[in-house]
């Protein structure tokens, strides 16, 4: 459950180290973002000597909330932080490697390219 | 052991023999002959009283009423201390023979099965590679990274120069996997500087060269076979 103001970890390489999410995109006035939905986030901290700078505004999927992730067999999924990977207007991760497990779901969402950066797949 | 397991039944009993009813259309045969056993210990809180009774019988000291009726755990692991041997020895056959398989779904494909399927997608993605190299797509890699993730089985890497191309190759490969296999893909619709078409159990990547060298999918699956490509021989077309 991500919504205006959340803070995110960030799972890649890209430079970004904190974001917060300022619109959720999907349908107008939408609430909150799950695993496998874009946001436009707001870069709050940065590595230094990085291309990404703090307070720049970037798109970014969901890969790991605190909120539980339900699938239809019944399994239950959930992270210890809420992170989000940074991408570009096409959809390409501006890093090139993901930290951390990630949910499968993101292929079905179209991510495999996250996925397949990704070192383990849940 | 004993004392802990079946402490634990008789407190989650109903949740458990809810699983184990859940389970049991799927059951392998592996699993089979334990659960014959195990049955009347913990399918049902009927049975377990009449674990009880069963097993107090043994008992020579035989206070049989207060035990029945008693539920807490103290009072089972009173009871239980006296018909130890008996059942630790049952467990310990069962561990020892057992132990190791909790459960195994029967949907799981048999070992030559599962070869059979490699080599469709071997084939598959081999054809693949072969139309792209025919767009005169360059460095074309085919990767077997089934041992490495369990999502797809190959990688398909390829590079091409300009954006016309990748549409090109993509749209090639498209059509070839549609009329051919019947297989449509997803992933990205339009040419893109990474270009990536999901098979299911091929997956292509097609790069410009600057962001091949920058995302460095070779390097990051390293340890995956490379599959030799009969057309390999032929020299690279740009130089």
């Amino acid at each position: 459950m991500i919504q205006p103001q959340t803070h995110l970890n960030v799972a890649d390489n890209s430079g970004a180290r904190e974001l917060m999410c300022i619109r959720v995109i999907g349908a107008s006035n939408r609430r909150y973002a799950h695993i496998g939905d874009v946001i436009v986030a707001v870069i709050k901290e940065a590595v230094p000597n990085t291309p990404l700078e703090r307070s720049e505004v970037i798109r970014a999927v969901i890969v790991r909330t605190r909120k539980e992730l339900k699938r239809d067999n019944g399994m239950i999924i959930r992270y210890d932080d809420n992170a989000a990977v940074v991408i570009d207007q096409e959809g390409n991760p501006k890093g090139t490697r993901i930290f951390g497990a990630i949910a499968r779901e993101l292929r079905q969402l179209n991510f495999t390219k996250i996925v397949s950066l990704a070192p383990e797949v849940l | 052991m004993a004392v802990c397991s079946t402490t634990t039944l008789s407190i989650g009993g109903s949740v458990f023999s809810g699983q184990l009813r859940h389970w049991e259309p799927n059951e392998s045969k592996l699993f089979q002959k334990p659960r014959s056993r195990f049955r009347w210990l913990c399918l049902n809180d009927l049975y377990l009283l009449r674990f009880r009774t069963k097993t107090l019988n043994f008992n020579p000291s035989g206070s049989l009423l207060p035990s029945l009726y008693a539920y807490g755990k103290e009072a089972d692991d009173a009871f239980l201390s006296k018909v130890n041997e008996d059942t630790d020895e049952m467990f310990d056959d069962l561990m020892k023979k057992y132990g190791e398989v909790v459960f195994r779904k029967n949907d799981r494909k048999s070992p030559s099965a599962e070869l059979d399927d490699d080599a469709e997608s071997l084939s598959f993605a081999v054809e693949m590679a072969k139309v792209a190299s025919d767009v005169k797509a360059a460095d074309i890699r085919v990767l077997f990274v089934k041992p490495l993730v369990y999502w797809t089985r190959f990688f398909i890497i390829a590079t091409a120069f300009s954006r016309p191309q990748i549409d090109a190759i993509g749209s090639r490969i498209r059509d070839l996997a549609e009329k051919k296999y019947g297989k449509i893909p997803s992933g990205d619709a339009k040419p893109n500087s990474w270009t990536l078409l999901d098979f299911g159990d091929v997956v292509v990547h097609i790069f410009l060269p600057q962001q091949r060298a920058f995302y460095n999918l070779e390097e990051f699956y390293g340890n995956a076979t490379l599959v030799e490509l009969p057309s390999e021989t032929q020299p690279p077309f740009h130089t």
